[in-house]
């Protein structure tokens, strides 16, 4: 970290020229294609699209549960390649679409990655669910007798158990009922501003952009169209494809 | 001893007719396989008959090496072709059926139970290969569908920084005992339901009761064993191809 005292507009990650390709029957085909963008340490970036637009693929590829045909992805001045998977993992967090929370209850799914030493520290964990809004008191609570919002709620505390640098969210409000999805947003944004935490949240849906605040980069198939402060760009789209996404006739 | 030749399988055959005519008579829609069944197993069983009884004739090491490596290999091919989801299958399987075979026959060689003799290598190879094939196809087909009906559970695990093999753990476990079930059920009931293999082969070759469930006890222990090696081995070599050693989950 060295010198540096406010690092909130540092780069803390940086995409260039990355692509994958895929097979397909019509042989390889590329669903992220020559994307660049370096993100900014401590903002919500928000990465819309229409679906199939290759979000979520680009999400996997930065925490490696994909690998990347081509292309370098760095992560605080160094290539991912060169941390352990599962520490990278661990600093580059991913929240999925669909929550899974794994048998047993809501503290067992928090301790899940940290292991034995915090298992007992039930305030601690208290802590961690008061930090996305649930009661303390669900700690014992079954896995499976939780709504889809606390089950969300649940994953995403147990991610931020792991303390990571950045959370990556993959479409977190789209098994929920907008009122729920506005708490998870009110909820996000607090998150980045308590603890500057970077946000990385992939939606269809440029109006949850422009909520969240922050930036937004468009993403049509496999490629990044435009980029900017959310407001100014949903607002001032300049790039057709982005207009055309705004107008509902990407799909 | 009961009389066998051509003869007496020809009376036999009596038995199939009436097992025919009593499907067609109840349109059971198998008198058809029945027929090619009763052909085939004829033909298959004659063969291997007097192929073994050239290969006893032998008594050479490496005619009975060569056969039990045949063995093997359509035993691989079977158990593969079950679980052609996996990458290689009857590669892995073929490993993996070899491990079982070696570890028992091995061990059952250097502590004297038995001799490297055709009479005996043949047809215990020939149980142990058999039990392994089933155990590596029913291993690899289980931890294909398990894994890949669970990738978000595994994927999940992966992205909170665990390993492949932290996250495919209770899935490889569960292949494992799938596998081995079978085996664990025959001891349960072995001799309370139905006499064992070799035993009923024994005493109807008239040897006596009590040497026959000896027999049987080494086999049950042998077949568990090979069966144990095998399910690990298969289950292994399967699991390393549906994860990258950058712990990505792979399932085509």
């Amino acid at each position: 970290m060295g010198d540096i005292q406010d690092n909130s507009h540092a780069s803390i990650l940086e995409l260039s020229d990355v692509v994958r390709s895929v097979e397909t029957v019509d042989g390889m085909k590329p669903i992220i294609d020559r994307f660049n963008y370096s993100f900014t340490s401590g903002k919500i970036h928000t990465i819309v699209g229409p679906s199939g637009s290759g979000k979520s693929s680009l999400l996997r590829l930065i925490n490696r549960l994909d690998e990347k045909t081509s292309g370098d992805i760095t992560f605080l001045g160094r290539s991912i390649e060169s941390y352990p998977v599962t520490d990278l993992r661990i600093k580059i967090a991913l929240v999925f679409q669909t929550p899974y929370l794994f048998p047993g209850t809501v503290k067992s799914n928090l301790t899940y990655s940290c292991g034995e030493q915090n298992s007992n520290n039930d305030e601690a964990l208290g802590e961690l669910l008061q930090k996305v809004g649930l009661e303390p008191g669900l700690l014992n609570r079954p896995h499976d007798k939780l709504s889809v919002g606390q089950q969300q709620r649940v994953a995403l505390a147990r991610s931020l158990s792991l303390e990571p640098d950045i959370l990556m969210l993959d479409e977190p409000t789209s098994a929920l009922d907008p009122g729920a999805a506005r708490t998870i947003e009110d909820l996000l944004r607090d998150l980045n501003e308590r603890f500057n935490l970077t946000l990385i949240m992939v939606t269809h849906n440029f109006e949850q952009a422009l909520r969240l605040k922050g930036t937004s980069l468009v993403l049509v198939e496999g490629r990044l169209v435009e980029s900017g402060e959310s407001k100014e760009l949903f607002e001032h789209p300049k790039n057709e494809l982005t207009r055309k996404f705004i107008a509902g006739d990407l799909r | 001893m009961i009389e066998t030749g051509f003869k007496e399988v020809a009376i036999a055959v009596s038995l199939m007719v009436l097992a025919i005519i009593l499907a067609r008579w109840q349109r059971a829609g198998t008198e058809k396989e029945m027929i090619t069944g009763t052909i085939r197993s004829f033909v298959q069983l004659v063969a291997v008959g007097y192929a073994l009884e050239f290969i006893f004739g032998l008594e050479n090491i490496f005619a009975i090496l060569g056969t039990l490596i045949i063995m093997m290999g359509v035993g691989a091919y079977t158990a593969g072709k079950r679980a052609k989801h996996i990458k290689n299958s009857f590669l892995l399987s073929f490993i993996a059926i070899f491990a079982g075979s070696l570890v028992t026959l091995g061990i059952m060689l250097a502590l004297g139970i038995i001799k490297t003799k055709a009479q005996y290598m043949i047809p215990l190879g020939g149980m142990i290969i058999g039990n392994s094939m089933n155990c590596a196809s029913i291993v690899m087909e289980r931890l294909y569908s398990d894994i890949s009906g669970n990738t978000l559970a595994i994927e999940t695990s992966l992205s909170l920084g665990k390993s492949w093999r932290e996250a495919s753990a209770y899935y490889f476990r569960k292949a494992i005992k799938a596998g081995m079930i079978q085996m664990l059920n025959f001891f349960k009931t072995v001799g309370l339901v139905a006499l064992p293999g070799a035993m009923t082969g024994m005493i109807l070759a008239g040897a006596s009761p009590l040497k026959a469930v000896l027999i049987q006890i080494i086999v049950g222990y042998m077949l568990t064993a090979a069966v144990t090696v095998t399910g690990i081995v298969s289950a292994r070599l399967a699991i390393r191809q549906m994860f990258t050693k950058h712990h990505q989950l792979r399932i085509d």
